[in-house]
């Protein structure tokens, strides 16, 4: 028997679940894969409605991890077993060797000092880093990783005099007896490489939106600098493609709820940044519900951001110029054009990240991946592990998972 | 300012189109994906997601006076890309059934033709006639051959039944201008429905239309230029490209057989014209007889590559409607018929060869008297409908 509640996932939900039951007074393990908490947020360069930055809300969330005794978390970490019953689970959990020593050390000069390099998945491979590295200024904890397998020969000899660096440190496995389970698992861009119409993936040109994301960080790339990949261009004449993979049943056969705020978003920061470029957002429906129309209207009332109703259902790079040729029919004037644009991003959706992924938990996913029960056995799912969400929807979700984790363990 | 547009839906002209293959057409969220998928729908007013909205609506007058549904040539590129599984190539062919069951005239048979329901009627038409044929023949001991039997006795030849001169001709004959003048009105429906509504003008030098059709035989249908076009010459689609032009050469060798022998036949008779002269069997030596086989080889090519591919559709992007299944069912059971017929003889076979000319001649009417209501009939309405297009200056 525990009253402690496991959150699976650091990210906003994750994060909101947690800090919800601690602060109520309950213990609570995080458990996080990747080797710093924040999740998807962390990688954008401003959330919706209001366009603040991300490190706005996340840092007030690490603030108080930091300061609550009941807390604690997990990185690098997955679970690999779930055992027991609501109230009591037995759950291990397989954490991976971060290398460097507690503590924050800042090792920046000796991570810089190395010659090995690799692609920054942060990044989404946009940017080279080193095997020791933090993914972003802000990285919570703030204590530098090691990519033991990146490491190099003359990289290693270098590590291995540092006193904060152990490359011998192995892998461990613990056991976790808690009361609750919070799955907030969290979501994956959907691959664009399924999207053989659209270029698979392949147009040096076409980027996701979180691509866009990370072009548009002050921390990304390009120092928040939009540019076109293949050569540092300005972009003149931008596209950005709704609905790739999205209530597709080829595909994502749901809608990914965000992906036109994104873009209207994303539209205003090219608009920003440029203001003699072209913005052309292509749609099947756009989509800003609720109070989200006004933000539509403030965005299009820009008149060089302009909306066509139809789906791009073809794109093919011009080699000579590197710009994209789109191909669309403009479904209210029932006409078919091919377009040039310079840059073009596509508006894929979320996947939940348990899609084709391992399911320890002994919950039930539908056929996208979404969980869909759990709650009879105290197990209960935030976020987009749930549901396509927005950053808001996601901390509201959170909050309602603790309060039930909470109802779980209450008076055992 | 612009009157508001008044839409009539006509909700059971909806459930007809879903009736003959459009069953999916409600899925449909107008994205646009198909009209760009198609790789030879044009710039201006492609298809088919107009015809898709036109469906949901119920849009019975545009629907039918649309010439782009014989544009579409079905290789279902749009339904594999359809986000929706709404299925807009089986749309189109509906829309294709949809006419063959109306343009022409004697709507009964156009409803029957719709479904398995009127298969029975539909078989039983030649069958009587064909069973009265053998019965009045048997009857009259004609040639001596009957002897007091059903069968004829000695040497196996299917004319000592159905005597070419006196059963076959005069009931094709028949078939032939039944055809031709269904055929006749109904390509008159066919270009009143697509044609503009008031006057057009024209603009630079007016096109013949016989040039035009020309150029649509000579162009498009027989090099199969549509089908190369819609992304056949693939390996996953080239089934259909390749099963279409064996049919298609087959029927023309057997259609040319079947026009010289009757011209050899009736001219030879003729005292000037006695060298052409032709009967049947025809030796293995003559080349119309070579013709012939070949054309057998070919329609049992085309057959089996064309069933094949409609047994391994995804049945979540195209599905085969009744209209598909019979013609494809009567040409199968034409062609072996016909093949057995001819081993059977050859083998001395007499039963098997007279009860298996007997289905053949059955199939063979039901492939040519119902052609105008058939699937078939694109032969002549799709001609029709390419050519007056090319004729008005769209492709």
């Amino acid at each position: 028997m525990s009253n402690a509640i496991l959150v699976v996932g650091g990210g906003f939900s994750g994060l909101t679940a947690a800090l919800e039951a601690a602060e109520v007074g309950y213990d609570v393990f995080i458990v996080e894969k990747s080797p710093f908490l924040g999740g998807r947020v962390a990688q954008l360069n401003k959330y919706f409605p209001k366009l603040c930055p991300p490190s706005c809300g996340l840092e007030i969330q690490f603030q108080r991890i930091k300061k609550n005794p009941r807390i604690k978390f997990f990185t690098q970490a997955t679970v690999s077993s779930v055992a027991g019953k609501a109230g009591d689970y037995t759950v291990k959990v397989h954490i991976e060797p971060r290398h460097t020593a507690p503590n924050s050390a800042d090792l920046g000069l000796l991570a810089s000092s190395l010659t090995g390099e690799t692609d920054n998945e942060f990044d989404f491979n946009m940017s080279r880093r080193k095997a020791l590295y933090l993914s972003a200024p802000f990285a919570f904890p703030s204590r530098y990783v090691l990519d033991r397998e990146m490491v190099n020969k003359d990289d290693q000899i270098r590590l291995a005099k540092s006193a904060f660096v152990d490359l011998n440190e192995n892998a461990r496995d613990i056991e976790l007896q808690v009361g609750s389970i919070v799955l907030a698992t969290g979501w994956k861009p959907y691959d664009a490489s399924n999207l053989s119409n659209l270029g698979a993936g392949a147009i040096a040109n076409c980027i996701t939106n979180m691509q866009m994301e990370r072009l548009a960080s002050a921390h990304g790339p390009t120092n928040g600098v939009i540019k076109r990949p293949s050569d540092g261009a300005t972009p003149k004449k931008v596209a950005f493609v709704q609905c790739a993979g999205s209530r597709d049943q080829n595909h994502l056969n749901f809608c990914s709820y965000i992906c036109c705020m994104a873009s209207l978003k994303q539209a205003a920061y090219v608009r920003e940044q440029y203001p003699n470029a072209e913005v052309t957002i292509y749609y099947i429906d756009l989509r800003t519900p609720g109070r989200y129309e006004n933000f539509r209207n403030k965005v299009t009332a820009d008149e060089r951001i302009s909306l066509v109703k139809g789906k791009v259902a073809g794109l093919e790079a011009d080699e000579a110029s590197g710009d994209v040729i789109l191909e669309v029919e403009d479904a209210v004037r029932g006409h078919k054009s091919k377009v040039r644009h310079d840059l073009v991003v596509l508006a894929t959706g979320m996947q939940p990240s348990l899609a084709g992924d391992a399911n320890p938990y002994g919950v039930t996913v539908d056929a996208d991946g979404f969980i869909v029960d759990g709650e009879d056995k105290g197990i209960f799912a935030a976020g987009c592990a749930k549901q396509p969400l927005d950053v808001m929807r996601s901390a509201q979700s959170g909050t309602s998972a603790a309060l039930k984790a909470i109802q779980t363990v209450r008076g055992r | 300012m612009a009157q508001p547009l008044r839409i009539e839906p006509d909700v059971q002209f909806i459930r007809e189109l879903q009736a003959v293959g459009g069953d999916s057409l409600k899925k449909c969220y107008q994205c646009a994906t198909c009209s760009v998928a198609c790789p030879i729908s044009p710039a201006d007013n492609p298809y088919p997601r107009k015809e898709m909205i036109w469906a949901q609506w119920g849009l019975k007058d545009r629907l039918l006076s649309d010439a782009d549904v014989w544009l579409c040539h079905n290789c279902g590129q749009c339904s594999d890309l359809c986000p929706r599984g709404a299925k807009p190539a089986d749309l189109m062919s509906a829309m294709r059934n949809m006419a063959y069951q109306k343009l022409a005239p004697c709507p009964s048979i156009g409803k029957w033709m719709s479904s398995s329901k009127g298969l029975l009627i539909l078989t039983a038409i030649p069958a009587v006639i064909f069973a009265v044929i053998w019965a009045i023949m048997a009857a009259i001991d004609f040639g001596g051959n009957f002897k007091g039997s059903i069968f004829p006795q000695g040497e196996v030849v299917p004319g000592k039944i159905f005597y070419g001169d006196y059963t076959i001709d005069p009931v094709f004959i028949l078939v032939t201008i039944f055809v031709v003048s269904a055929f006749f009105t109904g390509v008159k429906n066919l270009i009143k429905s697509i044609g503009p509504v008031g006057s057009t003008m024209m603009l630079g030098k007016k096109k013949n239309l016989l040039v035009c059709l020309l150029e649509v035989i000579t162009l498009e249908i027989l090099p199969h230029a549509k089908f190369s076009q819609c992304g056949d010459n693939t390996e996953e689609k080239k089934f259909r490209k390749y099963g279409h032009m064996c049919l298609l050469f087959g029927f023309i060798a057997l259609a040319v057989v079947t026009g010289c022998f009757f011209l050899g036949h009736w001219l030879g008779r003729i005292e000037a014209f006695r060298p052409i002269y032709m009967e049947v069997p025809l030796s293995f030596a003559n080349p119309f007889k070579i013709l012939a086989q070949l054309g057998m080889v070919l329609l049992l090519v085309g057959l089996t590559l064309l069933t094949v591919r409609r047994k391994n559709q995804d049945p979540a992007k195209q599905t085969s409607s009744w209209y598909d299944w019979y013609l494809l069912g009567v040409i199968w059971v034409v062609a072996l018929t016909g093949m057995f017929t001819q081993f059977f003889r050859l083998a001395d076979w007499a039963v098997l060869t007279y009860i298996i000319y007997y289905l053949h001649l059955v199939s063979v009417f039901m492939l040519l008297a119902y052609l105008p209501w058939s699937k078939l009939g694109h032969l002549v309405y799709r001609t029709a409908a390419i050519t007056y297009i090319r004729y008005m200056g769209r492709k």
